[in-house]
């Protein structure tokens, strides 16, 4: 990319550069205020109100109380299978019915496309649901019914069809005349062309899955099988005092309900931060139709 | 595969551990009828022990119970809600000593199904829509939607009157001496529908109500204010007197959050108790009475819109949460709050005192409005909340032996397994008063006393037993909580309902009027005490609801009120 | 433009063969993707069009013990109880007027952020950036609310700031009219770095011979920003304008209970926080289904209308 700029381009990138500056700094903070206040003393930052600067006091405590959780090892390990599973078997079917529906000669493309945009608004609830996946089709309590029931996110397949749509059709072309059929096109043109795209729906499908708990929520009674944010939302309610203001037991709560709740947070965040780095390689410009084309 | 080695694994440590319970205890056989005397314990126990026993209500064993219940092995499913006491150390309460222990003494073995915590009403709905019950279902059956009755007509769960009575012994008796619970615990055709969790004693019903920096007190040679008008006399010498002594005038009279309410403690009978109305329902010698639209209501509004005025009440009352108010208490700001005996005074006074050896939080008694009244109204719960009540459902197939099991926690051993534990282990009889052990007091693994308590019994929370007294006396052992529980037990607490129910297609109707009118009494109520409305708005608020069909709605909580009483 | 001619052409002499002709040349040539569209659709015929069924609870005093088949149906009584709600006016002006104001702010706010990054040339500083910005995306809601509560409060950070060049404090979260903003303006700020990740990859995808093409002819960066990159990643934009107009009538419930308060209900409570009042706290998924089937049509109405506009603009759509 040529370098040189004019003298207006470069007020133009200063002004770029301050105000990512400044979105950085509003962004962070809280951030920061989250890490600060999960090292924090519990008590000391009991009576603090505003803005926290470093840990107040050091204190391990609440990660302390979330690792000694009998469960919490188990939910990482669930979870991560989860993820792994989920995201490959979501990640197959999107990237089929993705290419199948970016073909424009293909008859029933738009009413199924129709269809399936049409279960973006309306569903069954709850209820049916579970007797569905629970009862008819056995699943509870298995592994399965985390992953294949939200196996495809409408919202990505979309994401996806849209990249695959803008793949040029030269390309295309000139494959089919050397013989190339709907599955070598995918696997040799769009999907090497759509990396970036195809990042997209892996971070996507990986932080939901990550992030999951109502399918555990409805499918799943063996606590040996909770994935980690049912654990985590397990331990912020028994560390908080409000989960026992209520009830009939007026308990020596802990006075670590408050950084527990941070603690919680980087306990769940931190792992699946380390995932985009990975995919952000692919986010570099113009790397793919540059290599497709020579 | 995983399931089963699991399940071989839990029964082989629950084995293990059943036999150190069985060794620990086999010089001194369990006790076979609780005691009804305290004794002239140690000295701490002078602290913590109110001076009679009178009102501890331990069931004595009825002859006819005989264990084991069962020859052959048997295991029952028992859904249940977890609970954060037990979770925090535990998988399920499979792994409780008291499960262990009545697994032992009736040869059932229970087989325990958690809802995700905080998922229990959504997890309970699919439970009954999938048709798949397991044999036992605890919850309280009071909030269930349609309430208890529904679910017997619609054969989820079976009327246990003649159960109870040929099965149960213990229950039968403890029913037998107290018929208000078992009015309370019956459907209005009077049906029992469960084996109930009872708290006998208004010392274990209460507790929250109004408390004060004592230490503010001392300092400014006030004494603890009784009337409306020694409260405001209060109040402003906090705000103006500088208790905190910072040269700041940064203190806050009174801040009424509670639980996130929008009415926060008013709710909970604070200052609007002494007014002998409640914020929402109550009763008048068996008249439902809608709180806001009482006369006397808009007199109790005009005197706390006063307040805001004058910044008595604290002007971020509405933003306020638990930790705003956790940092407002210990950060020296707040004068007046209404908090809970255990997860207020138990974690502030622990707290503070350290730093601040002079901290002290003083209880009030429910105000009146003149001096030398009684305080009428506060909070105090029911006998039977609803809580912790166990049903047995159409699905069981050994109703016998179930309700068998059920009622071994009403006999004296069951009681004192329930409520303290296994002797030796988790209490030591002192004088026939059972004293918690180190084990639980002062864990060895450093743990609270109340996920210690809830590694081996239910009395730290709730379930289908009788709670004892001398549970509280020990878990709430601090001065400051044994003098606010005896303050905030005075109201004799007449005007409150019983726990009546709805019939369904009234619950409907109630519904639908009620969640129009509480949104616009929130509004209403927080905008004239804050001053942006002025306080004849209050009129037009009661017309507003009136046209919501407030009226309905009253005459539907009359008629559930006259069937309550009419129960047998 | 050429692959849209060609398709139609091919669509026109299609149209000479009869129906059934049709079908079967379809099937033979797209024989391959139908066998990949399989398991796409049995999927979605399964886990979405099976449970179905459940949707005519709207109609229904739904009764879980007796489930679906055997609850009593009751007409339009759920949709009748909504509409004559004393709160139906101001919850579908609070719930337009906020998605409104998104709309304005909340879409384009990624767009912009994702052309920007594309400005700026140091690798690091832009991954910084990336990283940092879409952190947000991963605090719970709770805590974003609960750290609002903090800094907005009477003596939180931003009131001392603003206190500092002499503005009276304002008590944000208590006053109706900074409502609105405040809910969009944290909204931004928790998904602005997140939402922009899919227009970096489209950005991404841009073929660099254009710019290589635009330098020689002599445009500026702002040329190229105006006629390459915003054309090229125009289909992307518009896919989810359209998405984002079929959901004019949804503000979540779980923020909006997490700030609301009696102070806000005037311009706060919208119509799924008022289902979750009155249906989800009291069980009555009749009530619940019935709003829901309610805001999907008018939801899913917009999104025609949208579609239909758009393939007539831009020749771009849904389907």
């Amino acid at each position: 990319m040529p370098i040189k700029r004019s003298r207006s381009e470069k007020i133009f990138y200063g002004v770029i550069i301050l105000l990512m500056i400044a979105l950085m700094i509003v962004t962070a903070y809280p951030l920061l205020y989250v890490l600060f206040a999960s090292f924090s003393n519990p008590v000391e930052l009991m009576s603090n109100r505003g803005i926290l600067t470093a840990p107040l006091g050091f204190s391990l405590a609440a990660y302390e109380a979330v690792m000694q959780n009998p469960m919490i090892t188990i939910g990482y390990r669930n979870t991560l299978f989860y993820v792994i599973a989920g995201t490959s078997i979501s990640l197959v079917l999107t990237i089929m019915g993705a290419y199948a529906l970016s073909r424009k000669n293909v008859l029933w493309r738009n009413p199924i496309m129709f269809a399936i945009v049409f279960t973006m608004f309306f569903h069954g609830g709850m209820i049916p649901s579970y007797l569905l996946v629970g009862q008819t089709l056995g699943l509870q309590d298995s592994p399965l019914a985390l992953i294949i029931p939200g196996a495809i996110s409408t919202w990505n397949l979309i994401i996806l069809k849209t990249a695959f749509e803008s793949v040029p059709i030269a390309l295309e072309e000139a494959a089919r005349i050397d013989g190339a059929n709907d599955f070598q096109i995918l696997w040799n043109v769009c999907i090497p062309i759509s990396l970036p795209a195809i990042a997209v729906i892996t971070l996507f499908y990986a932080v939901a899955e990550w992030n999951a708990w109502f399918g555990a929520m409805l499918y799943l009674r063996n606590r040996e099988l909770y994935p980690l944010q049912i654990v985590l939302r397990e331990i912020l309610i028994t560390n908080s005092t409000e989960a026992m203001t209520t009830g009939v037991s007026s308990g020596d709560v802990l006075p670590i309900a408050e950084t527990i709740k941070y603690a919680t947070i980087v306990v769940a965040t931190v792992p699946i931060l380390f995932v985009y780095p990975f995919l952000q390689k692919y986010f570099v410009k113009g790397v793919m139709i540059g290599a497709i084309k020579e | 595969m995983d399931k089963l080695t699991r399940r071989e694994f839990l029964r082989l440590s629950a084995l293990t551990a059943g036999a150190t319970v069985l060794a620990a205890c086999a010089p001194q056989p369990a006790p076979t009828t609780a005691p009804t005397a305290l004794p002239a314990a140690t000295k701490a126990a002078a602290t913590a022990a109110p001076t009679t026993a009178a009102a501890t209500v331990a069931p004595t064993t009825a002859p006819a119970a005989a264990y084991p219940i069962v020859k052959e092995p048997l295991t029952l499913t028992y859904w249940v809600p977890a609970t954060p006491n037990v979770m925090a150390t535990l998988k399920t309460f499979g792994e409780m000593t008291c499960y262990k222990e009545l697994e032992k003494k009736t040869g059932i073995r229970l087989e325990f199904q958690h809802p995700p915590m905080g998922q229990d009403t959504e997890q309970f709905n699919l439970v009954v829509a999938s048709g798949k019950f397991p044999d036992i279902i605890e919850r309280d059956w009071t909030t269930a939607p349609g309430g208890p009755a529904k679910y017997i007509k619609d054969g989820i769960i079976l009327r246990l009157n003649d159960l109870i009575k040929q099965h149960a012994p213990n229950l039968n008796k403890v029913l037998a001496d107290r018929p208000e619970w078992k009015r309370m615990i019956a459907t209005d055709e009077g049906d029992i529908y469960c084996f109930p969790f009872l708290r006998s004693d208004p010392y274990l019903q209460t507790f929250a109500g109004l408390t004060l920096r004592g230490d503010w007190l001392d300092k400014l040679g006030l004494k603890v204010p009784t009337t409306i008008d020694e409260w405001r006399d209060v109040l402003v010498a906090f705000k103006t007197k500088d208790p905190n002594g910072n040269g700041k005038a940064d203190e806050i009279g009174f801040n009424p959050w509670k639980d996130n309410s929008a009415r926060g403690s008013f709710n909970m009978y604070a200052f609007v108790g002494a007014w002998g109305i409640g914020m929402n329902w109550f009763q008048d010698k068996g008249v439902v009475k809608y709180g806001p639209l009482q006369p006397e209501f808009k007199e109790f509004l005009k005197v706390m819109a006063q307040w805001f005025k004058e910044g008595l009440i604290d002007p971020d009352y509405i933003t306020t949460n638990l930790a705003g108010l956790d940092a407002k208490i210990t950060g020296n700001q707040i004068g007046v709050a209404m908090i809970n005996t255990g997860s207020g005074i138990g974690k502030y006074v622990p707290l503070m005192q350290p730093k601040d050896p002079k901290f002290k939080l003083t209880a009030a008694p429910y105000p009146v409005l003149k001096a030398g009244d009684k305080p009428q109204l506060g909070q105090r719960d029911n006998a039977y909340a609803g809580q912790g009540s166990a049903a047995i459902t159409t699905a069981n197939k050994r109703v016998v032996e179930t309700v068998k099991l059920l009622d071994y926690a009403y006999g004296a051993e069951g009681h004192i397994l329930f409520n303290f534990g296994v002797e030796g282990l988790t209490y030591k009889m002192e004088n026939g008063y059972p004293r918690y052990t180190d084990e639980i007091t002062k864990n060895p693994q450093k743990l609270p006393m109340n996920q210690a308590m809830g590694k081996h019994f239910r009395s730290v929370f709730n379930g289908p037993f009788l709670q004892d007294r001398r549970y509280m006396e020990q878990y709430s052992a601090l001065p400051e909580q044994q003098e606010a529980i005896k303050t905030w037990m005075q109201p004799s607490n007449e005007k409150q309902l019983p726990p009546i129910t709805p019939t369904q297609e009234e619950s409907r109707k109630f519904s639908t009027i009620m969640a129009e009118v509480t949104t616009r009494y929130d509004e209403a109520f927080n905008k004239i005490l804050q001053g942006q409305l002025p306080i004849d708005a209050w009129d037009q608020f009661a017309k507003d609801i009136k046209q919501m069909g407030i009226d309905d709605a009253i005459k539907i909580q009359q008629a559930a009120l006259d069937r309550y009483n009419k129960r047998p | 433009m050429a692959t849209a001619q060609r398709v139609r052409s091919s669509v026109a002499a299609q149209s000479q063969l009869n129906f059934r002709q049709r079908l079967v040349k379809d099937f033979v040539r797209n024989r391959y993707i139908y066998l990949m569209l399989v398991p796409v659709v049995a999927y979605y015929v399964v886990f979405h069009y099976g449970p179905m069924y459940g949707a005519l609870m709207a109609f229904q005093d739904f009764n879980v013990t007796k489930g679906i088949w055997g609850s009593p149906w009751i007409g339009f009584e759920n949709f009748t109880t909504f509409f004559n709600s004393v709160y139906f006016t101001r919850l579908i002006r609070n719930t337009l007027a906020i998605n409104i104001i998104e709309l304005f702010f909340a879409f384009p706010a990624p767009i912009i952020l994702a052309l920007l990054l594309n400005e700026i040339t140091s690798p690091a500083f832009k991954r910084t950036v990336q990283t940092i910005t879409y952190l947000p995306h991963f605090v719970s809601l709770v805590v974003v609310i609960g750290m609002m509560v903090d800094f907005l409060a009477r003596d939180g950070l931003v009131n001392n700031l603003i206190g500092a060049v002499g503005v009276a404090p304002i008590p944000f979260l208590q006053r109706a009219d900074w409502y609105w903003w405040l809910f969009v303006g944290s909204g931004i700020w928790q998904g602005i770095g997140w939402g922009s990740i899919v227009y970096l990859a489209a950005i991404t995808n841009i073929d660099p011979t254009l710019y290589e093409a635009a330098t020689v002819d002599g445009a500026n960066r702002w040329h190229q920003l105006r006629h390459i990159t915003i054309p090229s990643i125009m289909p992307t934009i518009i896919i989810f304008l359209i998405l984002r107009i079929g959901s004019m009538m949804s503000v979540g419930y779980e923020k909006t209970i997490l700030m609301y308060n009696s102070m806000t209900y005037e311009t706060a409570d919208v119509i799924n926080s008022y289902v979750y009042r009155k249906g989800v706290l009291n069980a009555d998924y009749g009530f619940s289904a019935a709003v829901g089937l309610f805001n999907s049509v008018i939801n899913f109405g917009l999104l025609l209308i949208a579609n239909r506009l758009s393939k007539r603009v831009s020749e771009m759509g849904l389907f």
